[in-house]
């Protein structure tokens, strides 16, 4: 007999009933979710899928991913064939076909070309901001688990953390575009009018007058908006390192910093680098802080050509994915020529941010098999 | 000091100096570190505070000249003049409703007969343009023959592909056309010649037809037409004087900001002047001298004349509300279709508060004077309360950010309704009900959620949600629900509906955690008691977990109210105020908000202007709401907690 309450209690069939009612309803909801989840990705490869892979070798359309963005020309000639070529192609053909072979000639700004520039961008502001996260976050968090005794100090400390979190992205930006773009320290010859201060070294001047819109700002800007989420998962992980692993090393004779740096550093640190890939992901995708700090439309080098020292590539303007993406939602009008441009690289995008996920669930559960204590 | 007797090391040995201040230093360093976030979290208050704070002096400065200038005078009559083309747009669309409610079938027709045309014009544009641009007189050489020949023949081609359907999206539904009159259509389309771009004799008739029905449909209601008419032209006298004085206050205030700069001008000059070298002084000298070229303005002066035409001012307002009597008199009492019904209701409702805000016109206007100082109190009420945020135009930058708050909030009314039952529910369902196999699944793929970025939503919901919503909307099945069919294809529900899904995971998390931390003992001890599985569920598991839900649900609305990408993209972008006469249907209307107004107006603003450091304030407000969210949220996570032990 599988449930003798069934056989007790009377009335068991009319709950039953209502209970079987009020599971599909709930359970109804939850698929929903799920179903519409399903279904916005299920467009966006359904769409952009055709863009990133190709049918031969190498099945991926290099020329979408290693082409600077250009302006995209779609014209009939004189046969009615329509042509859909990238600004710089688009001369050539105009040269060697004569103007007048040109019929119903439309412009799509952004759509032409690939998106290596954004691609290109999006790396570097996030591998820059994860980098600086990283440092300040890891040392809070070996603050705050090795160091801190219960004080005021650490009471701000996780008042300031939990508020950090909370603070709206958009505030971020305007944050970044106030303090690093208008107001960081750099070293100059001739300080602006505007600045904060200006402090002469004798050979130059250290000016508060910002570091303009540029790389070094934008990661600055996106470093403090992950650092939160860094510092707790950190701290997490080193919390996690049992308790004996530290005492055994101090009773050695071991500092505590070697106690740290010896017994639980290693053993926190796959967890830190699995939660900071998850950051990775976050930082990769916002869009409004870098909006005001770092990013711009359009940009007809990579970050790294066209600059003196390996310095400018901090201090220049970048193209960056979700930016592109916002720029491509926002002005330009959907049509069958900008769907590619659109779609592909929302697609490529996903793509990055899923791999990012999918690494650090995957890195967790490696990590968690082999940390047995 | 830490007492150091029983260390076997002296203390003044080098090994414990040097072993401590290394230890110490770390400790330091990473204690620094530490500090970094109170730093950063300082940081972000004093930047926006600094930016902000300027803000209410510089715009009450703004507000001064404003007042003096008489550009606030003007504003007084030019009120009323809007709430009076307001209501007379009431009344047109009653009426236009009460017309069209006869003609649905006709208009259909039109539409219908208009999408064809404009598929087949679509599909022929090339070819018919390429044919336009070499036929063009002004063209430098005459087309050849073959070249005619060729781009004719491609005419032809694509108009067959096209009449069979198989270009673009495809031949458009006609549920109102029969064959026949589709095919009669589609044959004087092919008839036509490829140069012509004329209607089609049958959409013409359609035309016809639907004009002869509005004609017929119009006639008992030509008293009406004639009531409105009448009332809109009783604001004709009010106009010109409001568009004449406003030149003359104009011209004042501009005068009075020329000389604003070239003040400054001399005053920077001065300053220059004074730490300037000897050879450079004289070169600054002379440019002070030239730096202040205008008077300043006598604004006493300039007001007379405007001030002069009070009684003209006077007698137009008294046309006016004449007008507004006469035309409430003349209303027919109730109109048969339920829009323009609703429509004259609203207009009955608001008539005397407009009565009202005419009859003290002229008090206001006898009372205004141009030298009562703006306080800083108004300043700043001004700014919370106003109902305006008009930027960048020649006439007065006003920021009141009533409109954006609003928009704000029933976006996340929106998001809200949506989140809350689904991820609470789909809580629910996954911790107790859903079976470990449908567990496994579930939790992970509404968390991968939170992964999507906001930008793409944002551009799901233009390139894909607002299309689909508006078809949807049209559907004569669906004519029922207020709002619809939609006017706009970006409005706030669509952004509510996006802003919700974003919400979903963090609500679910959330609850889920709360649900799963209710001690086992509480369910125990619920079905030792003999409670169904759905009593145990509502009656104990829910409610001992609601503080947690709860807070879920407010850290759910910090997420949707900070969010920037997907209401700037989707939500419509129009400052104003919702038009609440539409009844749910207002959900449908399109609107600003707190985050999307920085987002979009930062890039633009000169640094340190104004309007610069307004947004500073909408970031300063944003801000605030946002920690007061988050800040209630952890309190109630906290009792929560305390609660379990």
């Amino acid at each position: 007999m599988k449930n003798p309450e069934q056989l007790i209690r009377r009335g068991v069939h009319r709950k039953g009933i209502a209970e079987g009612i009020v599971k599909t309803f709930l359970g109804g909801m939850t698929w929903a979710v799920i179903a519409v989840a399903l279904m916005i990705f299920g467009r966006m490869i359904w769409d952009g899928a055709p863009v990133f892979f190709k049918k031969e070798a190498p099945f991926v359309n290099m020329d979408f991913l290693t082409k600077k963005t250009e302006t995209l020309h779609v014209f009939d000639d004189a046969e009615g064939i329509r042509h859909q070529l990238p600004a710089s192609e688009f001369h050539q053909w105009k040269s060697s076909h004569g103007t007048d072979a040109v019929f119903n000639e439309q412009t799509f700004s952004y759509c032409g070309g690939g998106i290596a520039g954004p691609i290109v961008g999006t790396v570097l502001l996030t591998l820059l901001s994860v980098m600086m996260a990283l440092f300040f976050g890891v040392s809070a968090a070996i603050y705050l688990s090795e160091y801190a005794k219960q004080g005021r100090f650490i009471g701000w400390v996780r008042l300031a953390i939990l508020n950090l979190a909370g603070v709206p992205s958009i505030v971020f930006g305007l944050f970044g575009f106030a303090v690093f773009v208008l107001a960081a320290p750099i070293l100059t010859d001739t300080p602006a009018d505007r600045s904060l201060l200006a402090i002469p070294l004798g050979f130059t001047h250290l000016s508060f007058e910002g570091w303009g819109s540029s790389l070094i700002a934008g990661a600055a800007t996106l470093a403090c908006m992950i650092l939160p989420v860094i510092i707790t998962a950190s701290e997490e992980s080193l919390k996690a390192v049992p308790q004996g692993f530290r005492e055994a090393s101090l009773a050695l004779g071991a500092t505590r910093w070697q106690t740290i740096r010896k017994s639980v550093l290693p053993f926190a640190m796959p967890g830190i680098l699995t939660s900071s890939v998850l950051s990775l992901a976050r930082a990769a995708g916002e869009t409004a802080p870098i909006m005001f700090t770092a990013a711009v439309a359009a940009k007809d080098d990579l970050p790294w050509e066209g600059v003196g020292s390996p310095l400018g590539v901090l201090t220049g303007q970048v193209q960056a994915l979700p930016y592109h993406i916002y720029t491509l939602a926002l002005k330009i009008p959907t049509s069958e020529y900008t769907e590619r441009a659109q779609f592909g690289s929302v697609f490529v995008f996903l793509l990055m941010i899923f791999l990012f996920s999918a690494a650090s669930v995957v890195l967790r559960n490696r990590v968690r098999a082999k940390m047995k204590w | 000091m830490p007492d150091t007797s029983h260390n076997p090391v002296p203390s003044g040995h080098p090994f414990c100096r040097r072993g401590r201040s290394t230890e110490g230093l770390i400790k330091a360093f990473f204690g620094g570190n530490a500090a970094l976030t109170i730093v950063i979290l300082v940081l972000i208050i004093l930047f926006l505070l600094r930016e902000g704070v300027g803000f209410f002096p510089e715009y009450r400065t703004e507000l001064q000249n404003f007042r003096k200038s008489g550009l606030e005078f003007v504003d007084i009559a030019r009120k009323d003049l809007t709430a009076h083309e307001q209501m007379g747009s009431l009344l047109n669309r009653a009426y236009f409703a009460q017309v069209n409610s006869n003609c649905r079938e006709e208009m259909q027709r039109l539409e219908e007969a208009t999408a064809i045309v404009n598929y087949l014009g679509e599909a022929t544009a090339p070819a018919h343009d390429a044919l336009v641009q070499v036929t063009d007189a002004e063209s430098n050489s005459p087309p050849t023959p073959e070249l005619l020949q060729k781009l004719s023949a491609q005419y032809r081609k694509r108009l067959a592909d096209a009449l069979s359907g198989r270009l673009g999206k495809g031949f458009p539904p006609t549920p109102h056309l029969s064959r026949t009159e589709q095919q009669l259509l589609c044959d004087q389309i092919a008839a036509r010649d490829p140069l012509s771009t004329d209607d089609p004799a049958f959409a013409n008739e359609l035309q016809a037809s639907l004009a002869a029905k509005r004609e017929l449909s119009a006639a008992p209601l030509i008293a009406f037409r004639d009531a409105i008419d009448a009332f809109q032209s009783s604001s004709s006298a009010l106009d010109v004087l409001v568009s004449e004085t406003s030149d003359t206050v104009k011209a004042t205030k501009e005068a009075a900001v020329l000389h604003g700069i070239q003040v400054r001008k001399r005053q920077t000059l001065l300053d220059a002047a004074r730490t300037a070298k000897p050879d450079l002084r004289s070169q600054l000298e002379a440019d002070i001298a030239a730096a202040v070229t205008t008077e300043p303005v006598d604004f006493t002066a300039a007001m007379a004349p405007v001030l002069a035409r009070i009684p003209q001012f006077k007698e137009a307002n008294a046309a006016m509300s004449a007008g507004l009597t006469e035309v409430s008199e003349k209303l027919p009492l109730s109109l048969s279709d339920e829009k323009a019904d609703r429509y004259l209701k609203a207009f009955r409702a608001a008539t005397p508060a407009m009565a009202a805000e005419t009859a003290d016109t002229v008090g206001l206007l006898e009372g205004w004077r141009a030298d009562v100082p703006v306080g800083i109190g108004m300043t700043i009420s001004g700014f919370i309360s106003g109902r305006d945020w008009i930027t960048g135009g020649e006439w007065q930058d006003i920021y009141g950010i009533l409109p954006l708050f609003i928009g704000s909030l029933m976006i996340s009314i929106i998001a809200l309704a949506i989140a809350i039952p689904f991820g609470v529910g789909a809580a629910i369902y996954t911790n107790q009900l859903a079976g470990p196999r449908q567990q496994r699944f579930v939790k992970p793929t509404i968390e991968f959620l939170q992964a999507i970025p906001s930008v793409v939503l944002g551009f799901v919901g233009i390139a894909v949600l607002g299309t689909l919503l508006q078809e949807v909307s049209t559907l004569d099945s669906l004519s029922w629900i207020p709002g619809f069919p939609i006017q706009q294809r970006l409005n706030m529900f669509t952004a509510g509906c996006l802003l919700g899904l974003m919400a979903i995971p963090t609500i679910f998390t959330l609850s889920e955690d709360a649900i799963n931390n209710v001690p086992a003992a509480f369910a125990e001890a619920s079905d030792a008691l003999g409670a169904s599985k759905l009593q145990t569920i509502f009656r104990v598991i829910v409610p001992a977990a609601i503080s947690g839900i709860l807070a879920a649900v407010l850290l759910g609305l910090g997420r949707v109210i900070g969010e920037t990408m997907v209401v700037l993209l989707v939500a419509g972008n129009r400052i104003q105020i919702p038009d609440f006469t539409d009844g749910i249907g207002t959900v449908f209307q399109p609107a600003h908000t707190l985050t999307g107004i920085i987002a979009q107006e930062l890039g633009e603003v000169p640094f340190g202007s104004v309007h610069y450091r307004a947004l500073f304030v909408v970031g300063i407000l944003l801000f605030v709401i946002v920690l007061a969210i988050n800040w209630t949220a952890q309190r109630l996570l906290r009792r929560f907690r305390i609660s379990q032990h």
